[in-house]
């Protein structure tokens, strides 16, 4: 059966809802912004799949979910008309010498996922990995399963095959998911919203994120690395031609502000302390975002009637996204 | 033997009863964070007016920290030179309505060390500013006592270095600076791990432990929570109820009726 639905935010949550959706229904797509969404958590993300090391922050339920979502991905990025940066080959946690009590105590909370676990490496190890790290570092763990998405790709992509499929676009329309026109209108109404909810939605908070884009052609490295260090811990994401993301801060604040030099500080020179190459990057920009996140920093798939929601995905937006808009997309399938 | 209930001690004039103080920073998440605070019973929690951080009506975690009711205990982390933390100090005055502040002044990036010398410069100045002002600092004695000189009824030594979790690295100074300033309110603030590490501080004598990272970063910090909380009355029970006195030799702590004494003395004999 196929029914009209509105997808409500053309972030994350919401490309993914309207490119799984629009397979078998009539969708439309509100958005407060542009087809952009310049506001979306999504767009400033670093885009890592990374289950095993998020499992020393959250539950182990929620990292299996994230494994479920990592293998979700590929399929997704079939479907679209345009070829999206996609990477699997794990990830690799370093710490300098002094602060090998970080990397320690990173080791002794992760959290063995259906088979997958992180493996110690020696500095010639963490060579072979990745070549260029060579004499930088003698300790660091190995985690598998793990990779990352080129998220600027992924919006372009799924903007294009959507607009192939027909699907109708109502941008710079701020709705409320709950009023008599859209009940009227549509079978089902899927708010993803992310923190434009927050009016609505009980205990949604924003919490802030600055990411630094760089073009670096000094840099040759093929997987996410990420820097245990007391008070500056920072991951590198590698995208295509030469580009990394460097992240993230994480601040408790509603403030959707310019990055501060402080941030963009503490983040440059971590980056530059495990590869020197960053030195001579070109910085493309400096963004900042409010990751929306319910109180238990739990993401949430609700349903009123015809009206489901999904939000609260905090930090992991790419890790979880694709099962739970799985779970959304099951209660009208 | 009173309950731990009606032993109070003083900050600045006001009564606690809870011995923990307890920080809002590093935890898994908000909800977690509340429910470790109800656990810890504490009374007092510090915050920090943090980076783009909006106090205004709508700033969620500011809400939350104060729906605990809690005593609030600003503080100047992060702060570097007398000026910055001055500064500091008036705007939380303003955002928090409270005249208390932690001050915090780092000499050095890497351990965070407090400064003593700007620190002492710093809570002169903030002193005659009408703040109350609980100064973060060394276990050194001649600091401390220059600090209360000062006019701080409240002194904060740390244990170790924040965030190291090494426990009291330091028992012989601490215990000389609670010999040498009978009459002030002295806290343990920083380094804590353990619950054992703050029982021992209690035992010393401190009044007060002030720790964020043994709870936060506990694998689960509202256990965590519970058990600071146990390991701190234990401490100040052991406090006042007076430890027995150090031996070097054993003393058999069963009577032992109808045992020959000559049976030891022939002992002694022998091994001499």
């Amino acid at each position: 059966m196929s029914y009209n639905i509105a997808v409500v935010g053309f972030g994350l949550t919401g490309r993914l809802a309207a490119l799984e959706l629009s397979l078998k229904h009539n969708v439309t797509v509100y958005e407060a912004g542009d087809e952009q969404a310049l506001d979306s958590a999504g767009r400033v993300a670093a885009a890592m799949l990374a289950p095993l090391a998020e499992s020393v922050l959250c539950e182990q339920d929620l990292a299996l979910l994230g494994l479920d979502s990592v293998a979700r991905w590929p399929s997704i990025l079939a479907q679209l008309d345009d070829e999206v940066f996609f990477q699997q080959q794990g990830s690799l946690v370093v710490a300098h010498q002094q602060d090998k009590g970080d990397l320690q105590s990173f080791i002794q909370r992760l959290k063995p996922l259906a088979g997958h676990h992180g493996h110690p490496l020696t500095g010639s190890q963490i060579s072979e990995l990745e070549p260029e790290l060579a004499g930088r570092f003698n300790q660091g763990v190995y985690l598998p399963c793990e990779g990352q998405i080129d998220n600027q790709a992924f919006y372009q992509a799924s903007f294009n095959t959507l607009k192939q499929r027909k699907v109708s676009f109502k941008f710079a329309q701020k709705i409320d998911v709950g009023c008599e026109e859209l009940k009227q209108s549509f079978d089902y109404i899927i708010d993803c919203r992310g923190l434009g909810a927050k009016s609505t939605v009980c205990k949604l908070r924003g919490v802030r994120g600055e990411v630094v884009r760089l073009y670096a052609p000094e840099v040759n490295l093929t997987r996410p690395v990420r820097l245990m260090h007391p008070r500056y811990p920072i991951y590198i994401a590698p995208k295509p031609n030469y580009q990394y993301v460097i992240g993230a801060t994480e601040i408790e604040s509603q403030d959707n502000g310019p990055a501060t030099v402080r941030s963009t500080l503490e983040l440059l020179s971590a980056a530059y302390t495990v590869h020197s190459g960053f030195a001579e990057a070109r910085v493309l920009s400096i963004q900042t975002g409010l990751r929306p996140a319910f109180s238990d920093n739990r993401p949430q798939v609700t349903q009123q009637q015809q009206l489901i929601s999904i939000n609260g995905l905090y930090r992991h937006g790419y890790l979880l996204a694709p099962s739970l808009v799985a779970d959304a997309v099951a209660r009208i399938n | 033997m009173s309950s731990a209930i009606s032993d109070s001690f003083s900050i600045y004039g006001e009564q606690f009863t809870s011995r923990l103080l307890i920080g809002s920073a590093l935890y898994p998440s908000p909800a977690i964070m509340a429910d470790s605070i109800v656990a810890s019973g504490a009374q007092v929690v510090t915050v920090s007016l943090r980076r783009q951080q909006s106090v205004a009506a709508g700033d969620d975690f500011w809400q939350l920290i104060k729906d605990t009711g809690l005593k609030i205990l600003p503080n100047t982390a992060g702060c570097h030179s007398v000026k910055e933390a001055v500064t500091l100090a008036q705007m939380c005055r303003e955002v928090f309505a409270t005249d208390w502040i932690k001050l915090e002044l780092i000499g050095d990036e890497y351990n965070l060390q407090p400064d003593p010398f700007a620190l002492l410069e710093a809570t002169k100045i903030l002193l005659a500013e009408g703040f109350k002002v609980l100064p973060y600092c060394t276990d050194d004695l001649v600091l401390c006592q220059r600090l209360a000189d000062a006019g701080c009824e409240v002194l904060m030594p740390w244990g170790a270095p924040i965030g190291t979790g090494k426990g009291l690295l330091n028992q012989y100074n601490l215990k000389t600076i609670r010999e040498r300033l009978p009459n002030t309110t002295l806290i343990v603030d920083a380094g804590l791990g353990l619950p054992s590490h703050a029982c021992q501080a209690l035992e010393l004598g401190y009044d007060a432990v002030l720790l964020n990272s043994a709870i936060a970063g506990a694998g689960c910090p509202v256990t965590m929570s519970h058990a600071f909380k146990a390991a701190v009355d234990a401490g100040r029970f052991a406090y006042r109820a007076k430890a027995m006195p150090e031996k070097d030799v054993a003393a058999p702590s069963t009577p032992t009726m109808g045992m020959p004494f000559w049976h030891q003395e022939f002992g002694i004999k022998n091994k001499n």
